[in-house]
């Protein structure tokens, strides 16, 4: 793996950039230290190998357990060579593989909408979502227990996973029931997906919480009191999966970006081709990626919208409608300061649609819906 | 070195620096680690101005200052006619101080039974009996498995993490307890009986008398592990807490807010060991 | 309520007073072990016997010093007085009483950690007769800080005449030469006034000129107020410059019909230094006969030996 500094600091020693005041006084003060790091940092970057290497982060979830598969499988591989380029899928925790992007650790990733604006281009790293893989139609839902109405729900505790999706859906329902007022009177409690399930069976006090699938399959066949409130199959297409890459990999000047894109999006269609038509390998292979049994992934894949053609995808993509979807995630990411701590204004992190028009300040373009590689598969150019 | 003095080399055991060289070294990994720092920040922001992983300088003082004066997202806001201090006992960072710590000290009450029982199981040969096999392996259960039982008997709010923390210390810090207890001279407590003790006597007036300090010393190297406890139990369900703040700044890279919450943490962490080491000395001056 | 009991308590608890003997004449006795033996299970299955068939009846104001060599059960014997370790077979009584359990019947002072590390040395020597005075329930009391009062005073003349400087009151143990720390302990033990003060190898870990003014000083002790002694030692001098009574014991063969008393003799008392006692013809043979008869071994191997093994020795027999 590549440690996240050395490019900084190799490019300042090789005087690329024109050294600072700052800077100069820095490595003055500490230079054989640095020196010595610069050249451990050095031997970590690996060389340029024949054919360039990509490396796509991927977490649990119905809609990017496919990716396993397509690795398992060979399809990548094919389209990989076909372009020339080396993919690697590497599976990683959620938090986890957005942390890698981040640290430009690995080149794409996989990240609902959501994360796409408040963690890479929040942080400043210039991104490009790929392919707009699918939309949660029911997959996260806010959970109740006892008969419980949503107008019921302010002032008792809900457990959740703060600053996700979860809480999304749950201002959503609100928003769409009406009951937008009642937003500040929530009191969630912030709990780890990994012991939601447990927490909230374990005691039947618990009033609500929101989660996604698995678990809310889980927490519903174990406890017959609890019922779905609301979920996401309401509110279709603001939940949405995408492939991120990195802009500045795009933009390579060697191509290398672009035949990367081209090879995943290609790799991606075919594959989605294959669930769609029910292959039973392109289900279980997928199914195994999280070891899930193939009825309870059959039971996810219900509940999630798969863009299961390159059209229906681009279609999307270009419509006029993602960009008041979008608006209804930004403005939810800066009313939480999920753009960060520092940001004036919601438009401080712009989105820039396939038709080049600009949700934001122009100059402050930091996520790109990119829907060429989708129209290439969709011309079958690829 | 002077010229007339003894002469010796760096690596020298023999060594005998000038406290200006001692003072001064002492704080030059401190020095080191900064530099490093912002010689990485500095690095990245050249590639990327919005860079949060390493957030800058300004970065991290415009972090500290809403750390500190900003309220919590989930309180009411406060007007705008606040004075200072009224927006920082309502800021996040001494909210999640004062709701951590409370975890913190309520489980530290807790531990002393766990001390006591300690010391009777070194004591008393029956309570030895029936105590000791069942701790020694209690204590090897990893405390983290059992949190989704404790969720169920203690409920999902304050008790499961304070019990968390008690469960995954109070073991280590019994069985300590224990083995300083037994260390103790077997001609102490003759001695005492000798002079009337009663076992109450030798118990508590005898043996945790002497041994308290090496107990507060237990407890300090044991203040990290609590801390630890608190934290898993905090990112795993709360409401508030400085690991609820820290996990939820997580979720957008906000390390311009996670990294003065570490040092504070750190800060507080130091600020208590050395708290008691300076009390065990008072208190304990043949120690 | 509470006050009614806390005032029972300090009437049942109240500070022994100097002994009244019955018959000042006629001495009664203070420790008696009546057919004692001890053995343990060993590990093959057999009987180790370290004590066999012991009969042993100790005076009051008798100075009674056990010799033996490593292994012979001398510390044993003192552990059985003591109530620390109680026999297989037989009986053993102090002060007219059945030994069960460690009590203030017995004054002990053993060769280290005679002082507890956390109280001064005022505190310490205190320590006992408070405990003696009242439970701690009754400690607000105004009567027990009179009494405290009185006892200080007490407590402060023992210590002088022990040989410790004022100044050295509110020190800590740690703070002393281990010479220091032993006279402090004795003069802890000697307060409560128990029936019979047990000293096991008090002296050991001393140096030599320390040992010698140690000596002087519980000789003179014992002349002033013949208190009841038992005084364990593998060192032949100190044994014979000290006590009034001689026991040597042997080690426990298989098979021994007889017990383990070697040598039960009345010791020669004089009042003359011990250093100038120590130079004349008669100490000399004495010394040589009592050797002679106690340890096959050279002294000088068996001392050695027995500096070795003191500590494992006290561990291993727990």
């Amino acid at each position: 793996m590549r440690s996240f500094c050395p490019r900084g600091i190799l490019k300042c020693k090789a005087g690329k950039y024109p050294r600072q005041q700052s800077l100069g006084r820095a490595f003055a003060a500490n230079g054989a230290l640095l020196v010595a790091l610069a050249f451990l940092c050095a031997c970590c970057t690996p060389g340029y190998a024949a054919a360039p290497t990509f490396t796509v982060g991927w977490s649990v979830y119905a809609g990017w357990n496919p990716y396993f598969y397509m690795a398992r499988s060979g399809i990548l591989k094919r389209w990989a060579d076909k372009y020339g380029v080396v993919i690697k899928v590497q599976r990683f925790d959620y938090a986890a593989s957005l942390d890698a992007f981040v640290g430009k650790n690995i080149d794409a990733c996989t990240m609902t909408n959501m994360e796409a604006l408040d963690m890479p281009a929040a942080a400043g790293v210039d991104s490009t979502a790929l392919i707009v893989g699918d939309y949660s139609n029911g997959n996260d839902a806010v959970l109740a227990r006892s008969g419980l109405t949503l107008a019921q729900l302010p002032g008792k505790r809900i457990m959740l996973v703060q600053k996700t999706v979860s809480e999304y859906l749950l201002e959503r329902a609100f928003e769409v029931n009406g009951l937008g007022a009642q937003i500040p009177r929530l009191r969630l409690m912030n709990t780890s997906d990994s012991d939601l399930v447990g927490a909230f069976l374990g005691d039947r006090n618990n009033p609500a919480a929101v989660t996604w699938k698995p678990l809310v399959s889980q927490i519903l066949a174990q406890d017959s009191g609890v019922h779905s409130l609301f979920d996401s199959s309401k509110i279709p297409g603001e939940i949405l999966d995408l492939l991120v890459v990195r802009t500045d990999i795009l933009e390579r000047p060697d191509g290398s970006g672009v035949r990367f894109a081209k090879a995943i999006a290609g790799a991606w269609y075919e594959t989605v081709a294959q669930l769609a038509s029910g292959a039973p390998a392109a289900i279980a292979g997928s199914a195994a990626a999280s070891g899930d049994s193939v009825a309870s992934y059959k039971d996810q894949l219900r509940t999630t919208y798969l863009f299961s053609s390159p059209k229906l995808a681009e279609q999307f993509a270009e419509g006029a409608t993602l960009r008041q979807k979008m608006d209804l995630v930004r403005q939810f990411c800066f009313r939480h300061q999920l753009l960060g701590q520092g940001v004036q204004s919601v438009d401080d992190v712009a989105i820039r649609y396939p038709d080049g028009s600009v949700q934001g300040k122009t100059n402050r373009v930091r996520l790109r819906i990119d829907a060429t590689y989708m129209q290439m598969a969709a011309q079958g150019k690829l | 070195m002077s010229a007339t003095g003894p002469a010796f080399h760096l690596t020298d055991i023999q060594g005998r620096p000038r406290r200006l060289w001692t003072q001064s070294l002492s704080w030059m990994l401190f020095l080191v680690g900064i530099l490093l720092y912002s010689q990485f920040s500095v690095a990245r922001h050249k590639e990327n101005p919005e860079d949060r992983v390493i957030p800058s300088g300004a970065q991290l003082i415009q972090g500290v200052k809403s750390a500190v004066l900003e309220q919590p997202e989930e309180d009411d806001p406060l007007d705008a006619t606040a004075t200072t201090w009224q927006r920082v006992s309502h800021g996040m960072l001494w909210r999640d101080t004062v709701s951590s710590s409370r975890r913190f000290f309520i489980s530290l009450l807790l531990l002393i039974p766990a001390i006591l029982l300690g010391l009777h199981m070194a004591v008393f040969p029956y309570a030895e009996a029936f105590f000791l096999r069942f701790f020694l392996f209690f204590d090897k259960i990893v405390a983290l498995s059992l949190l989704p039982i404790l969720f169920i008997v203690f409920g999902i709010d304050e008790w499961s993490k304070i019990m968390l923390m008690v469960i995954g210390v109070g073991p280590t810090l019994m069985l300590d307890t224990y083995n300083i207890a037994k260390s103790v001279p077997r001609e102490q407590v003759v001695k005492a009986f000798t002079l009337q003790s009663s076992s109450l006597d030798v118990t508590y007036r005898v043996i945790l008398k002497q041994i308290l300090p090496q107990i507060i010393n237990s407890v300090r190297l044991n203040l990290k592990p609590l801390a630890l406890f608190l934290f898993a139990g905090e990112m795993i369900a709360s409401t508030d807490g400085l690991a609820y703040r820290i996990a939820i700044m997580r979720r957008h890279m906000g390390m311009d807010i996670i990294i003065p919450y570490l040092l504070w943490v750190a800060a507080l962490l130091f600020a208590m060991d050395a708290l008691l080491r300076f009390a065990n000395r008072r208190l304990h001056p043949w120690y | 309520m509470v006050l009614t009991a806390i005032r029972r308590a300090e009437k049942t608890r109240v500070m022994p007073r100097k002994r009244v003997r019955k018959n000042p004449h006629e001495a009664e006795t203070e420790i008696a072990l009546d057919n004692v033996s001890v053995s343990y299970p060993l590990a093959s299955g057999a009987q180790k016997t370290v004590l066999h068939r012991l009969n042993l009846d100790i005076r009051a104001g008798e100075f009674v010093v056990v010799l033996g060599e490593t292994g012979c059960g001398k510390s044993t014997l003192l552990r059985l007085v003591l109530g620390q370790e109680f026999p297989t077979e037989g009986t053993v009584d102090v002060d007219g009483k059945r030994v069960r359990r460690i009590d203030a019947r017995c004054g002990y002072v053993p060769q280290k950690y005679a002082l507890f590390p956390d109280r001064t040395v005022m505190q310490n020597v205190m320590y006992g007769p408070e405990n003696a005075f009242c439970g701690w329930t009754a400690r607000l009391l105004p009567s027990f800080w009179r009494f405290r009062k009185s006892l200080r005073a007490e407590a402060a003349a023992m210590l002088q005449r022990m040989g410790l400087r004022t100044t050295d009151f509110h020190k800590y143990p740690q703070q002393l030469s281990g010479g220091m720390q032993q006279r402090v302990a004795i003069a802890q033990a000697l307060l409560m006034r128990p029936p019979v003060l047990l000293m096991d190898e008090a002296f050991s870990a001393l140096d030599p000129s320390t040992r010698a003014s140690l000596q002087q000083q519980m000789h003179d002790l014992w002349q002033e107020s013949r208190p009841t002694i038992l005084f364990v030692t593998h060192n032949t001098s100190e044994a014979i410059l000290l006590g009034t009574r001689l026991i040597v014991l042997k080690p426990h063969q298989e098979g021994d019909q007889e017990s383990n008393v070697l040598l039960d003799m009345q010791l020669p008392q004089s009042s003359e230094p011990l250093s100038v006692r120590k130079k004349t013809r008669d100490f000399e043979q004495l010394r040589e006969h009592v050797k002679h008869c106690a340890f096959r071994e050279s002294d000088f191997e068996v001392e050695r030996r027995a500096v070795q093994e003191m500590p494992r020795r006290v561990e291993a027999s727990e």
